[in-house]
């Protein structure tokens, strides 16, 4: 269960509309390494997680991602919200514009649809904490390539730079998720086995 | 009552509620750390109080907020991603 709660998780008040920024940021929405994908992996993934400490990291992290999503939105929303046609024209927006409008729609900067393969949830707590932290990184890279974009746009440069931030906490907690689930684990193999499956059927022969 | 004008005491609220956020998340993989566990509480107590604070005067940031027993005030302007919205 969810409970909205009407604010943004940091503040985002875009005063000038910057259509060209608008398209790239809008990889963050629905592209390869973005938020959508971001929310959609950690929580799929609690399912098949066997540590309790790491069930809540997924979910508590999984959450602040929906909060991510929603300030790209916003950023994207805010950038858009009053250009005119002669704006959209000349940024290139119009060929976004002729599908949405000025709606938001989960997309990569390239215009690639939002697609489930962008993120994994193998059913396995060590692989899927691996994946988490590259996604960290990857993210992380897509935000400092952002912010060399827009570092003469301080209304957009402060809340990216704190999507950034967070991507560097949340590796940092993964990183600690991996080491929980370790522990518990064959310190002589930590591949062995998976802790979520393979206690009801090994994928070994005489293990 | 509350000194800080609306958008002083969302910001506030914003603030105590990303610290609540950044340290909930190192509680999850450290549960007994003491240091961490106080420094939540003192910001639960804070936020608390801020909620109670600005529901009372602006309206429900939450629909279970609620209290108008005329108008569904949820729905009132401005959403966050709006011009002069909620931050």
């Amino acid at each position: 269960m969810w409970i909205y709660e009407k604010r943004l998780q940091f503040p985002v008040n875009i005063k000038e509309t910057n259509a060209k920024l608008a398209q790239d940021i809008i990889s963050q929405y629905g592209g390869p390494d973005g938020e959508l994908s971001a929310s959609m992996r950690y929580l799929s993934q609690r399912y098949s997680m066997t540590d309790s400490k790491v069930k809540a990291a997924l979910t508590d992290i999984g959450t602040e991602e929906l909060g991510h999503l929603e300030m790209i939105g916003t950023i994207v929303h805010q950038l858009t919200r009053d250009l005119s046609i002669e704006e959209i024209k000349a940024s290139g927006f119009d060929k976004y514009y002729v599908d949405h409008t000025i709606g938001i729609w989960p997309q990569a900067a390239g215009g690639i649809p939002f697609n489930a393969c962008e993120f994994q949830c193998k059913g396995d707590p060590i692989t899927d904490l691996f994946e988490d932290m590259a996604a960290e990184q990857k993210a992380r890279s897509t935000y400092d390539n952002i912010l060399r974009l827009c570092k003469d746009y301080p209304d957009v440069y402060e809340p990216i730079k704190f999507l950034r931030e967070r991507e560097i906490v949340h590796f940092q907690r993964f990183g600690e998720c991996l080491e929980a689930v370790k522990e518990t684990l064959d310190f002589k193999n930590f591949y062995a086995f998976n802790p979520s499956f393979d206690t009801k059927a090994p994928c070994l022969k005489n293990s | 009552m509350n000194k800080m004008n609306k958008k002083q005491l969302m910001r506030f609220i914003t603030e105590v509620s990303f610290a609540m956020d950044d340290i909930a998340l190192y509680l999850d993989l450290h549960p007994s750390c003491q240091k961490a566990l106080t420094s939540y509480d003192n910001y639960k107590s804070m936020r608390n109080q801020a909620v109670k604070d600005y529901v009372s005067i602006y309206g429900p940031i939450n629909k279970y907020q609620v209290n108008d027993t005329n108008y569904f005030s949820w729905i009132n302007d401005p959403w966050p991603w709006e011009r002069e919205g909620n931050c």
